[in-house]
């Protein structure tokens, strides 16, 4: 795209400039950063010294600015890179950032900023109030369109390998949103309750929080909000889709990825029959998982999820042929059969009667078989989570004694450290660096177990340290009951030859598509990965009917985007945005004590309503908005996208006009006057907000308890006209903003009294002099001196130190119940990194300098780079106008210029 | 006065769980800043930041004026 002009933002002075050269005839490209034109000025409550309303005056130029036929605006975009050509001209690089809303759809109806559950400071009420992630900047935008806040993906839901949104549910918990929050999960998978109680929760494990206090409970949020739910919704409340595909589907297993996939291939209208081979369908879930742990009413509650889409489940049906089913009218089929097998010890009298695989153990008790291990001994050999659930669901079987026996230190055990502790306190006894060597028995049964000790050597090829038997450490360890829990394996001998399988008996697929050799057969799960967490057979299942349903639909698999988050948001940049941080400690987690025989109840206690929303209100909201997905539900012009991505666009201009305006003072660099400490200390652009009709409150009122004020106190000349800070100019707004808003609150607060303490009022312009004595004549009272010091009284009022120089210099205090900091202007030095290959010159303010001010004012030290408004120094807004004007000049002229030469 | 200077951001983050104390606590009436702060044992000036996200979403709106203070009744809420 070529233009002749390029204007780098779009407050006062960029808008000015890019109207006259638009009228003359110039294309023009105007950028602006933020999601509206109008830069500072729209945010004005009244202009000086006529009293005229700012957006009277700004928003017909906004509107003229980005109708204009000559003109195209870019929002929410940010100019990276201005280079000069060899042909002259300037190659620009300018980064659209995303606004995940559709700007051609949004109306501007601002439902999506309603039902939005992330609140953030709003930077266009000088952080006065809240607004959303999802906003429209302010009410008089243009374009009046909204945009999301997305820094990135929240590291919770970036960590999660199925694509949960746990950001998203803990920012609706929070709100006390759980129905939604549920139904945000169910759009991932449908074993909620589950994963709630039996997830290893990554997402916990890049929680940001946990760099502070310790990160928030977000599996067992999600257990609060799948418990909530159920509790109120005994039957599902979702139906089958709408409209029913004429294609099959057979998924061949019932544990998290074929339920997961069930529900994702029936939500898209596929018929989905499940084919189970035990008794009961649920996988993993049902037969390895204690109940203790993930009660089966709620794996049976999991599993309604699917069903109610009208998914049929079939048990006792063992599918030795996944292809054969296409004979029986399947277009395609997943294959999620799980790990049902187990890894053999290898030691000798493994199958005396009385030593059993853990799954086999786990399985005959999850499905109801009696297995009394009453006053019996019971070791359980392996290190890992289904050794230590063996051993718990031991205890609760009433043996006298269960010892697991571990070949490794408790530094290698691969069960969780918490597992490893509540078995301890249920009276599991450890014994590290032993192993069994043989299975002694008489007339095949067990009786003990020959032992031997092991010491830690090498570490091995995958760097754990490899465990050696020490000779002559052999001991007999007596035992009526042994659980061999050495790994899980899947079971896959019937499909060798129909499938291509791995070497270790995995299913082969393609990683991203999952399609095995087969191309309508597909497979995922533990069958494919190994034992692996639920979460990742979650992961699976729902990729495998993404993929499964383009296979159907006869789309390309390869290079489609499946995964199209966003990536991690940087931990640190999260925690530098606060200076500081209150301590919120973790909900103790709890646990029912004092196990007996038989007792399978849930061990682990369910937070209650108000230690879930205090959890919740742990979150630092680290992607800003959290992908609830309430916007894209509440939209009615289904605006939303969250597949936006930022753009870079180049364009070609033959000139340059750099209008990127000024900084304010940051009080917080005078704390004498306790900006930020003190809540009645306010700035000038805070008090210019609160008479703004768009004000943040509903009246002028002190921002520490909300009381009308009746005695305002404006100190001038903050943090300019001061060589403490830095900044010797004077501000040239400061004393006419201040007679203002005097102006301005003596009419919306008859009552008040308003002072100013100034050193000297500058009513330089056409009618300052007559706007200040109008102040005077009001009532406002001038005090000439400088205050030195505010200290805070109870009630929030304020007590000023100042040198009351009219009164012979004498040091004076006066109590005011609102304090104003007149704040000045600063240079936006960020201008100066824009250019590539020449440098813009700087004044020795580090205002952009305007070389020839005199004779050509506006140009820079760039040739074709011209400057316009306060970027070059503080002026009011005529003058900004005014010198606007002059730069639009200039680049018309230096386009003529260089067009002639050619 | 002696208060913990706590950052903005994270009051203002906190107005999502404070909304239903604040609602639970104007169902007995209409109350000014200082009186929904001393219900919910809150300072004031961070009630503040979020009666006043509050009204800027129609969740509660100012009614009278009385000694300096308005008070704040609960709304259905914008678009409701």
């Amino acid at each position: 795209m070529n233009y002749d002009v390029l204007v780098v933002g779009s407050g006062i002075g960029g808008m000015e400039s890019a109207l006259k050269l638009g009228d003359m005839g110039y294309k023009v490209l105007v950028v602006e950063k933020e999601p509206s034109v109008g830069g500072k000025m729209i945010l004005l409550s009244k202009v000086f010294p006529t009293l005229d309303c700012a957006s009277c005056i700004s928003t017909p130029k906004m509107a003229a600015t980005t109708h204009h036929p000559n003109i195209d605006v870019m929002i929410y975009s940010e100019v990276e890179r201005i280079k000069r050509g060899r042909d002259g001209r300037f190659q620009v690089r300018v980064r659209k950032k995303p606004t995940f809303v559709n700007q051609a759809l949004c109306t501007g109806c601002r439902q999506c900023e309603m039902t939005c559950n992330v609140a953030v400071p709003d930077q266009y009420n000088a952080d006065m109030v809240a607004r959303r992630a999802a906003y429209i900047a302010f009410p008089q935008a243009v374009p009046k369109k909204a945009v999301i806040e997305r820094e990135g993906t929240s590291p919770c839901s970036f960590a999660c390998p199925a694509g949960i949104k746990a950001h998203g549910y803990v920012a609706l918990v929070r709100a006390g949103k759980y129905q939604e929050a549920f139904n945000l999960i169910l759009e991932t998978t449908p074993v909620i309750g589950s994963l709630g109680r039996a997830c290893y929760a990554p997402c916990e494990g890049e929680c940001t929080r946990g760099d502070l206090e310790g990160p928030l409970p977000i599996r067992k949020l999600k257990r609060f909000v799948a418990d909530t739910y159920y509790r109120e919704h005994a039957e599902p409340e979702h139906k089958p889709a709408g409209e029913v595909k004429d294609k099959k589907v057979a998924v061949v297993g019932s544990g998290p990825a074929g339920l997961t996939a069930a529900m994702h291939l029936a939500r898209r209208g596929y018929r989905v029959k499940i084919f189970e081979a035990e008794s009961r369908p649920g996988g993993m879930l049902r037969l390895a998982i204690p109940s203790y742990r993930l009660p089966k009413d709620v794996v049976d509650r999991d599993i309604k999820n699917v069903t109610a889409l009208g998914v049929e489940i079939e048990t006792g049906v063992r599918v030795e042929d996944p292809a054969g089913l296409k004979e029986q009218g399947f277009d395609a089929v997943f294959v999620a059969t799980g790990t049902p097998g187990t890894r053999k010890l290898r030691v000798e009298g493994e199958d005396l009667d009385g030593v059993m695989t853990s799954l086999d153990f786990l399985r005959r008790v999850n499905l109801g078989e009696k297995i009394s291990l009453e006053g019996k001994t019971v070791v359980v050999a392996g290190g890992g989570n289904v050794a230590v659930d063996s051993a718990r669901v031991a205890v609760r079987l009433g043996a006298r004694r269960v010892i697991v026996q571990y070949r490794r230190s408790r530094a290698e055990m691969p069960a969780h450290d918490w597992e490893i502790k509540g078995a301890e306190k249920e009276g599991v006894e450890f014994q590290y660096l032993s192993a069994p060597q043989k299975f002694i028995g008489e007339n095949g049964k067990l009786t003990g177990i020959e032992c031997i000790k092991m010491e830690l050597g090498p570490p091995d090829a995958g760097g754990r340290r490899k465990p050696v038997a020490v000779k002559g450490s052999e001991y007999r360890l007596p035992a009526d009951f042994v659980i061999t829990a050495v790994g899980l394996a899947p079971a896959t001998e019937q499909l060798a030859g129909r499938l291509e399988l791995n070497q270790n008996g995995t299913i082969s697929v393609n990683p991203e598509t999952l399609q095995t050799s087969v191309p309508f057969v597909f497979a995922g799960g533990d069958v494919v990965t190994g034992p692996s967490m639920i979460v990742n057979a979650v992961a699976q299942g729902r990729r495998a009917a993404f993929f499964i349903d383009r296979y159907l639909r006869g789309e390309e698999l390869e290079g489609t985007g499946y995964d199209y988050r966003m990536p991690a948001v940087d931990k640190q940049k999260v925690t530098g945005r606060q200076r500081s941080y209150r301590t919120l400690a973790p909900v103790p987690g709890r646990e029912v004590t004092g196990v007996r025989a038989g007792d399978f109840t849930e061990i682990e206690l369910p937070l209650t309503v108000e230690e879930a929303r205090y959890s919740a209100g742990r979150c630092l909201d680290c992607g800003v908005c959290s992908e609830c997905r309430q916007c894209v539900a509440a939209c009615p012009a289904g605006a939303i996208d969250m597949t936006m991505r930022a753009e870079e666009v180049d364009v070609e201009a033959s000139s340059v006009i750099v209008s990127t305006g000024f900084k304010l003072f940051d009080a917080n660099l005078k704390p004498q006057y306790g900006y930020g400490k003190y809540k009645n200390v306010i700035t000038g652009m805070q008090m210019d907000r609160l008479l703004a009709p768009t004000r943040p409150y509903n009246t002028v009122l002190r921002p520490h308890d909300g009381k009308v004020p009746d005695n305002i106190a404006f100190i001038l000349c903050t943090g300019s006209r001061d060589c403490t800070v830095d900044n010797p100019l004077c501000s040239r707004v400061c004393c006419m903003y201040s007679v203002k808003q005097n102006q301005l609150i003596m009419g919306a607060l008859p009552l008040a009294d308003v002072t100013v303490y100034y050193i000297d009022i500058r009513a330089f312009s056409k009618g300052y002099e007559e706007f200040y004595q109008q102040a005077s004549a009001m009532g406002a009272n001038f005090i000439k001196g400088r205050v030195a010091r505010i200290e805070e009284k109870e009630d929030g009022n304020l007590v000023l130190h100042y040198e009351d120089i009219d009164n012979g210099g004498k040091l004076s205090r006066a109590e005011h119940d609102l304090v104003v900091l007149s704040v000045g202007l600063l240079p936006n030095t960020g201008v100066f990194n824009l250019f590539d290959g020449d440098k813009l010159e700087a004044d020795e303010f580090l205002y952009v300098k305007e070389v020839n001010e005199d004779v050509n004012p506006g140009q820079t030290s760039i040739d074709g780079v011209f400057v316009a408004g306060t970027a070059s120094g503080a002026k009011d807004i005529p003058d900004s106008i005014l010198h606007a004007g002059a730069a639009a000049a200039q680049a018309a002229a230096y386009v003529e210029r260089i067009r002639m030469s050619k | 006065m002696k208060e913990e200077v706590r950052d903005i951001r994270e009051i203002i983050r906190e107005e999502m769980l404070m909304r239903d104390k604040i609602l639970a606590v104007l169902r007995d009436g209409p109350k000014t800043v200082p009186e929904i702060a001393q219900a919910l044992g809150c300072p004031s000036h961070e009630v503040m930041y979020w009666v006043m996200g509050m009204r800027k979403y129609g969740h509660v709106a100012e009614t009278e004026e009385e000694d300096g203070y308005y008070k704040y009744r609960a709304v259905a809420g914008e678009g409701k």
